[in-house]
C-alpha cells in the first residue's frame, strides 16, 4: 500500500514537472531543444493513444499509421486544395480517422490474436496504397506541402502566427497532457474496467455480459481519435506529408514500440518509452555520436571510420528501435517501467 | 492472349512466392511463431546472391547451393539464441520480437551497404523464351524450375524421412511428440533453419529480376502472410497453392485492373479470407 504521504509527494513531483515543462520555452530558446521536446510530446501522445486499445484492451493494432495519416492528410489536403483553415480541417481529418476506425473495427475485431495483428496491418496498407493511388485528391507519392500556415486568430486578435517553435511546443504539450488525462480517465472508469476484462480473458468477459464488439470498438475509437490528433499536429508542424512519412508500416510499428518499451497498460509506460526512444534515435539521426567521436580526436574526420560514422549512422536510427524491442521483450517483458519497479521491490525486500 | 500471358507469368512468380510462404508456414507449424522477419531473411538471401555474383561471379541460380546452407545456419542460430526464449510467451510479444529482429537485419544491412538500390544484371536478365506464342522471361522460368525441384525435395523430406516425420509430429502436437521421444528443440532449430533457407533461396531466385535494397523485405513479409493465411497457417500444400494464387492474382490484376491497385487487391483478398475462412484453404490438415 502506498502511504498518503508518498502519494502527496507524487502529486507535488508531478506538478513540479509540469511547471518545468510549461516554463521550459521561457528559458530555452534553442530551436533544436524545442524540437526534441516537441517530438517527445508527440511520441507520448502516440504511445498513450495506442495504449488504450493495445495496452488496456489487449488488441495489438499494428495499423495505427492509418489514423495518424488520416488526421494529417485530412488537415493538409483541405488546407491546400480548398483553403480551409486547419482549425476546421483538423476535425475533418479526425472524423475520417474515426470513420476508418469503425470500419477497421467492424472488420478486424472478429479476429483474435495474431490474426487481428495481421488484419490491422493489411487494412493500414490498403489505406496507404489508396492514398498513393488517388493523386487527384492526395497528390500521391509527391505528398502535400504547405509553405505558410495561416495565423491563428480569435475575433481579429492574432494569437500566434507560428513563426517560431514556441506555439507548437505548447500545442504538443497540451496534446500530450490531454491524451494522458484521457488515458487516466479511461483507466479509472467503468469503461476501463471493461477494457481490461477483455484484455485478461475475452471469453470470461463475454460471459459476464460485456459486449466484446462494442467495447473493443469503443477503445479503438478513443485510440484513433487521439492518434489522429497527433497526426494533425504532425502535419501542421512539419508542413509536409507523404505516404512514406505518415502512413508506412514502420510508423505503426514505432507507435507500438513506444508503449511496449515503456510498459503497456500503464499511464507512465508510453512516457518512459518516449523518453527512452526519442533521445536515442535523435542522437543517432543528428550525428551527435559521430561528431563527438570526431571532435574528441578518437576518430579522424578523413579516416574510413569517420566517414562511415558520419555518412551512415544517421540513416540507421531505426536500428535502435529494433535492438531495444528485442532486449525489452527478452529481458523486460513488462517494459522498462515494469523492470525498474521489479528492481525497486527487490531492493525493498532484501 | 494477354490474359494467358499474365496467367503464365503469374504462375512462374507464384513459385517463388510459394517458397517464401512454405518457409513461413513451417516455422509457424512447428513453433506457432509468426515470423515477421521472414522478408528480411529473404533480403539477406538477395544480398548474398548479389555479392556472390559481383565479387565471385557465381551465377545467381548456382549460388542457391551456397545460400541454402548459409541461411540454414543463420536461421538455426536465430532460433537457438533468440526465438527459443519466447516460445511460451504471448503471441503479440513473439510478433514484436521478430519485428525487432527484422528491423535489426534491414538496418544493419543498410549501415553496411547503404540504402542504394542494387541491380544484378546477368546476360539473361532480360531475355525471354517463346513457347506457343507466349513469351516467358527466362530467369523467371529457370527460377520456377528450381522452385519446383526444391519444393518436391522438401515434400519428400517431410513425408518420407524420419526427421521429416518428426518435424511434422512436432507441428501436430508438440507435447505428444516430446513424449514420443522426439527432440522438439532440435526440430524447432531445424524448422527455423529450413524456413530461413527457403526465404534465402527465394531471395536468390528473385534477385536477377528485382531490385536489391535493405527495405525490400517488409513487402515480402506481408506477402508471405497473405500466402500462408490463404493456404492455411501451417499447411505446406496450402502455402504452395497460396503462393501460386497470389502470383496469378497480382499479374492478372495488373493487366485487367491496374498495376497500381494489384497490391490493394491482394490485401483485400487477404481480409476476405480472414473473415470468411480464417483457417485458409487447407486449414484442417497441418503440414
Amino acid at each position: 500500500m502506498k502511504s498518503r504521504a508518498a502519494s502527496a509527494a507524487g502529486t507535488v513531483l508531478l506538478l513540479a514537472a509540469l511547471a518545468v515543462l510549461v516554463a521550459f520555452p521561457a528559458f530555452v530558446s534553442n530551436p533544436y531543444a524545442l524540437h526534441i521536446m516537441i517530438l517527445l510530446f508527440l511520441a507520448t501522445g502516440q504511445g498513450e493513444a495506442w495504449n488504450i486499445i493495445g495496452g488496456y484492451t489487449g488488441q495489438y493494432s499494428v495499423g495505427h499509421a492509418a489514423y495518424f495519416g488520416a488526421g494529417a492528410y485530412g488537415t493538409l489536403v483541405l488546407l491546400q486544395k480548398w483553403n480551409i483553415a486547419p482549425w476546421y480541417g483538423a476535425w475533418a481529418g479526425v472524423a475520417v480517422a474515426l470513420l476508418l476506425s469503425l470500419l477497421i473495427g467492424t472488420i478486424c475485431f472478429r479476429l483474435r490474436g495474431p490474426y487481428f495483428v495481421l488484419a490491422s496491418i493489411a487494412v493500414a496498407e490498403i489505406v496507404r496504397l489508396t492514398v498513393l493511388n488517388v493523386p487527384s485528391v492526395t497528390n500521391g507519392a509527391e505528398g502535400v506541402l504547405i509553405s505558410d500556415l495561416p495565423p491563428f486568430t480569435i475575433g481579429g486578435w492574432v494569437v500566434t502566427d507560428f513563426s517560431t517553435k514556441v506555439p507548437f511546443y505548447y500545442i504538443a504539450l497540451a496534446l500530450a497532457i490531454v491524451t494522458v488525462l484521457a488515458t487516466w480517465a479511461v483507466q479509472n472508469s467503468k469503461l476501463g474496467y471493461y477494457f481490461q476484462a477483455i484484455r485478461e480473458d475475452q471469453d470470461a468477459a463475454h460471459s459476464l455480459g460485456i459486449s466484446l464488439n462494442f467495447y473493443k470498438n469503443a477503445a479503438l475509437l478513443i485510440s484513433a481519435f487521439f492518434t489522429a490528433l497527433a497526426g494533425v499536429f504532425y502535419a501542421l508542424y512539419v508542413r509536409f506529408i507523404d505516404p512514406t512519412t505518415v502512413l508506412p508500416l514502420d510508423l505503426s510499428v514505432q507507435i507500438v514500440l513506444i508503449a511496449i518499451i515503456g510498459g503497456i497498460g500503464t499511464i507512465y509506460g508510453p512516457m518512459i518509452g518516449a523518453l527512452v526512444l526519442i533521445p536515442l534515435s535523435e542522437v543517432l539521426r543528428s550525428n551527435v555520436i559521430a561528431d563527438l567521436l570526431i571532435k574528441s580526436g578518437l576518430v579522424g574526420v578523413d579516416s574510413g571510420l569517420g566517414i562511415f560514422l558520419k555518412g551512415r549512422l544517421a540513416q540507421a536510427h531505426v536500428l535502435i528501435y529494433g535492438i531495444l524491442v528485442v532486449v525489452v521483450i527478452l529481458f523486460m517483458p513488462q517494459g522498462v517501467l515494469g523492470f525498474v519497479r521489479k528492481l525497486a521491490s527487490r531492493k525493498e525486500q532484501g | 492472349m494477354v490474359l494467358v500471358q499474365a496467367l503464365v507469368s503469374g504462375i512462374l512468380i507464384g513459385g517463388v512466392y510459394a517458397l517464401i510462404g512454405i518457409g513461413l508456414t513451417i516455422i509457424f507449424g512447428v513453433m506457432r511463431v509468426i515470423n515477421f522477419a521472414h522478408g528480411e531473411l529473404m533480403m539477406i538471401g538477395m544480398y548474398l546472391t548479389y555479392f556472390l555474383f559481383t565479387l565471385l561471379h557465381v551465377d545467381p541460380f548456382v549460388s542457391v547451393l551456397i545460400t541454402i546452407p548459409i541461411m540454414f545456419a543463420f536461421g538455426a542460430f536465430l532460433q537457438k539464441t533468440v526465438i527459443n526464449r519466447i516460445l511460451g510467451s504471448l503471441p503479440q510479444n513473439q510478433i514484436l520480437l521478430t519485428i525487432g529482429l527484422g528491423l535489426i537485419m534491414s538496418n544493419t544491412v543498410m549501415l553496411a551497404f547503404t540504402s542504394d538500390y542494387k541491380i544484378l544484371t546477368t546476360s539473361y536478365s532480360s531475355s525471354s523464351l517463346h513457347i506457343a506464342g507466349i513469351s516467358v522471361s527466362q530467369p523467371l522460368a529457370v527460377s520456377f524450375a528450381i522452385t519446383v525441384a526444391i519444393t518436391a525435395a522438401l515434400y519428400w523430406f517431410l513425408m518420407k524421412t524420419d526427421t521429416g516425420q518428426a518435424i511434422r509430429a512436432t507441428a501436430q502436437d508438440r507435447e505428444a511428440a516430446q513424449l514420443m521421444g522426439i527432440n522438439v528443440r532440435r526440430m524447432s532449430i531445424l524448422a527455423f533453419g529450413i524456413g530461413a533457407s527457403l526465404a534465402g533461396t527465394a531471395g536468390a531466385l528473385i534477385s536477377p529480376t528485382y531490385y536489391v535494397f535493405p527495405q525490400v523485405g517488409s513487402a515480402f513479409t506481408l506477402k508471405a502472410f497473405v500466402i500462408t493465411v490463404l493456404g492455411g497457417m501451417g499447411s505446406v500444400v496450402g502455402a504452395t497453392l497460396g503462393g501460386i494464387i497470389i502470383g496469378v492474382v497480382e499479374s492478372v490484376g495488373a493487366v485487367t485492373i491496374s498495376s497500381d491497385w494489384k497490391d490493394v487487391l491482394v490485401f483485400a483478398i487477404f481480409l476476405v479470407v480472414l473473415l470468411v475462412k480464417p483457417s485458409g484453404l487447407m486449414g484442417k490438415s497441418r503440414m
